[in-house]
């Protein structure tokens, strides 16, 4: 998947949505900020290598803010 | 250091021995030539032997260094796992398979497998570490195997015979397509914990997490509620949230489905098919499960003609006949009610006694 | 660190199968994690349940899988497995090692682990039992530097296996080992950051023996295959013969479509290669007699999985057959599961495998927009019921509507 750099934008959209809810699927993150679902999974990438986003396997794959989510230990 | 991201597996060209990278692709046929041994020889003449051994797929890092020491000493360091979790050694060396099979033999390595067989269990994590296991998984395939190791070691079945084993209902690895599936099955709907789901669970992502719509929110008591008349026990809730638990030592235990396949030789792939809804958790050794795999698989031996899978053979027959002569009783729990049950309702009006 | 007694487990060390206790005892003795392992099983032995939850962390900047979160019930009796997550590595191709790699593993491991591992799991990861959550980074770090990279988990791409392959059967109607390589390699995205509605799974079987399960245990099944004809060596035929091996009552008759037809005589066996299904039956019996045509490839199946959530769904044809070729470097069928996964991800609900969408929106749907050429071999046989979804815009809607007015 050649996509290039992602939008600053779009970046900035997601982590702002992702700051109102505790995890979400990447496309009803994509549906609410009115982007192409690409274009968010392209952002997300990048936002996971820069530690402000992370995945969560809960069931499904869900994303969000570094750290919300906390561990069944935790 | 960081990590390079993205590399990919390690290249296997780099693990094949000298005899597969000068025969690679030019294999023309394979014998048998004892139990556990399998000759492949390339259009070249040059012939390749691998020795293949049981590993109970939990293994700690010594046994791997331990087989390591077998394979530099046997096969210049090469050596191969199969999909079902046995070791092969590679040998060009004809000469040294006999003292590699005896080395093995004598430090109680399981030499076998091949051919008309049973091949190792598939098998998942169940107690030693899977979050809904409704049995143990490692430890009923031991006592299935001490218990048929007969019939890994010698090659006198009427076919292969593959199984697996699944610790719940979502059927991880690949009971649903086995010769025998050993399932372990929940029977009860979770429990609910409403203090820790009040304390942390996310209600909505609960709610999704159950397949069947079960579960629903209950906002006066700021928890959940489960209809359970729609519960099919998965253990999905308790995955998403610990607050849901499943487990249910008086009520768990194991299912048998048999008779599936996923070649395609002679008949299509097929799924195993339940004909046991239940049978108890008496660990250590399972005994009644033990003892439901063996009478299954003589009632084949002694029946099927050679070469024919069990489900070949029972289809052969027709289940009403492997019913009859199991002596397994029949009952509306085996009856198909979920989705695509009507495909298997008999739509005609022959059939046997 | 106190010994402590196990006596349920100990009697899974007798008898002649080799004994996963007896490979957890050799962890413990040099991991505290997989002493506390063994306490905690035992007593899931007594007490007949498990004592693990799940969490949702996988680990490692910059992906997203490759580690479950896995963590016991009761932290303060077991502190040493509070914390005892799963590290999945991407296997090389056929399961093939050498002893150097495998010993790297082994090292790594016990620096960072418990020391207990699956070879493999189901899906054809080497797994790394049990390690604590700060671990988890410098355990990537260390295998990345030495060469390895981890598999998948969550909604993504799942590590693909592949069967034994060119490397060491004759079976093998294309390059598996190569085809699962080259593959993995093209689509690292989709392995490790998890895009999708739920997991996929692609498995690489060289012929219809189908060794590694790809039919039913894949989303997409690649099965090796040829279109020609069957090759027919017949000295070898006469030396089966010679040999007294029932060529009759064991491959011809046993022949799912009789097209088979063994000559007493002359020792001769015949194909009506027409009637063939390429099944594969006679080639097991006959490896040295019988051989695959020469034009080969693999036939494309979509839709298998296991029983969560709508029951178990057999993989079905969607491409009877595609060339598999290392020269093109496989780009039709690259171009092919893209067009696929794109359809999926699109239409697919939360937690829907591929083949439950199709059988939700229809096969028809599927093949039309993900532009998969529609052929008779992707069915049994046509639907029994007139009810077809037409596609309105193609109609002859010239005509008077109800109200008169011209349509």
């Amino acid at each position: 998947m050649q996509k290039g750099p992602a939008s600053p934008e779009i970046k900035a959209k997601i982590l702002e949505y992702l700051a109102k809810v505790q995890k979400a699927k990447s496309r009803d993150v994509a549906v609410a900020i009115g982007e192409k679902k690409g274009d968010v999974d392209n952002a997300v990438k990048e936002l996971t290598a820069e530690d402000l986003v992370e995945y969560l396997y809960i069931t499904t794959t869900y994303i969000c803010l570094k750290g919300k989510v906390q561990t069944p230990n935790g | 250091m960081a990590a390079k991201l993205d590399q990919g597996p390690p290249n296997y060209k780099e693990m094949l021995p000298p005899i597969i990278l000068d025969n690679y692709g030019k294999w023309k046929y394979h014998e048998i030539p004892r139990s556990g041994v399998l000759k492949h020889v390339s259009e070249s003449g040059a012939a390749l032997f691998s020795v293949r051994v049981a590993t109970p797929r939990l293994v700690s890092i010594d046994f791997i260094r331990d087989v390591c020491a077998l394979a530099d000493e046997f096969c210049d360091g090469f050596l191969r796992w199969t999909t079902r979790n046995n070791i092969e050694f590679l040998l060009s060396d004809e000469a040294k398979v006999n003292p590699l099979i005896e080395t093995l033999v004598a430090k109680g390595f399981a030499v076998g497998g091949t051919g008309a067989a049973i091949s190792n269990i598939i098998h998942t994590q169940g107690w030693v570490h899977c979050h809904t296991p409704a049995t143990d998984a490692s430890g009923v395939v031991k006592a299935v195997m001490d218990d048929l190791y007969e019939y890994f070691e010698s090659m006198k079945l009427p076919a292969k015979l593959k199984m697996g084993l699944a610790c719940c209902l979502n059927m991880c690895g690949s009971t649903h397509c086995s010769d025998i599936g050993i399932v372990g099955v929940h029977r009860t709907p979770p429990r609910i914990d409403h203090d820790k789901i009040r304390k942390g669970t996310e209600i909505p992502s609960l709610v999704a997490s159950c397949p069947t719509g079960a579960i629903r929110p209950d906002p006066k008591n700021k928890s959940v509620v489960v209809n359970e008349e729609k519960c099919m026990y998965c253990g999905n809730c308790y995955t998403m949230s610990p607050a849901m638990e499943i487990y249910d030592a008086r009520n768990d235990g194991i299912a048998i489905l048999i008779g599936g396949k996923v070649s395609n030789a002679r008949s299509a792939p097929s799924f195993s098919r339940m004909v046991i809804p239940f049978l108890p958790n008496n660990a250590p050794r399972w005994p009644e499960v033990t003892e439901a795999i063996r009478a299954i698989l003589e009632l084949w031996i002694a029946n099927a003609d050679k070469g024919e899978r069990l489900g070949e053979w029972v289809e052969r027959i027709g289940w009403e006949r492997f019913f009859a002569l199991s002596g397994l009783p029949f009952s509306d729990m085996l009856i198909d009610d979920y989705i695509f049950a009507r495909e298997t309702f008999r739509t005609g009006a022959a059939f046997k006694y | 660190m106190t010994e402590k007694k196990t006596p349920l487990l100990d009697e899974l060390e007798k008898g002649k199968w080799p004994s996963f206790v007896t490979e957890i005892k050799r962890a413990a003795v040099k991991s505290a994690a997989s002493a506390e392992l063994l306490q905690v099983l035992e007593r899931s032995y007594e007490e007949r349940r498990g004592h693990w939850k799940h969490g949702g962390i996988v680990g490692v900047r910059g992906y997203g899988g490759g580690v479950i979160g896995r963590y016991v019930d009761e932290p303060e009796t077991y502190p040493n497995i509070a914390e005892f997550h799963t590290v999945r590595i991407n296997q090389p191709s056929g399961f093939f090692y050498n002893t150097k790699t495998l010993r790297t593993i082994c090292d790594l491991w016990e620096k960072h682990g418990s020391g207990l591992t699956n070879m493999h799991g189901s899906t054809g990861d080497i797994i790394l039992l049990g390690c604590k959550t700060e671990h988890i980074q410098p355990i990537f770090d260390d295998y990345s530097e030495a060469g390895f990279d981890l598999g998948g988990s969550g909604s993504c791409l799942r590590t693909t296996n592949c069967c034994v392959g060119p490397g060491r059967c004759e079976y093998a109607c294309y390059d598996t080992l190569e085809a699962c390589y080259n593959i993995t390699n093209e689509f690292m995205d989709e392995l490790h950051r998890p895009m999708w509605p739920y997991k996929s799974k692609i498995k690489f079987s060289g012929c219809a023996n189908d060794c590694t399960g790809a039919i039913a245990r894949s989303d997409i099944s690649v099965i090796g295959t040829w279109r020609d004809t069957i090759r027919i060596d017949q000295d070898a035929v006469k030396e089966y013969a010679a040999n007294k091996f029932p060529i009759q009552s064991q491959v011809c008759d046993k022949c799912p479509t009789g097209c088979l037809t063994y000559n007493n005589e002359t020792q001769e066996l015949a194909v009506i290669a027409e009637d063939c299904t390429r099944c594969h039956h006679c080639i097991n019996l006959m490896p040295k007699a019988i051989q695959a045509g020469k034009e080969k490839g693999a036939t494309i199946l979509v839709g298998g999985k296991s029983t969560i959530v709508q029951s178990a769904f057999m993989s079905s044809v969607v491409i009877p057959f595609m060339k598999m070729d290392v020269e093109d470097d496989f780009e039709e069928f690259k171009d092919t599961v893209r067009r696929i996964w794109e359809w999926w991800d699109e239409n697919g609900k939360t937690r829907e495998r591929i083949g439950e969408t199709i059988f939700r929106l229809g096969m028809g749907k599927f093949l039309r927009e993900a532009e998969i050429p529609i052929v008779p071999q992707q069915v049994f046989r046509p639907r029994a019921n007139p009810y077809v979804f037409w596609a309105q815009e193609d109609l002859d809607k010239s005509g008077t509507a109800l109200d008169g007015t011209a349509l």
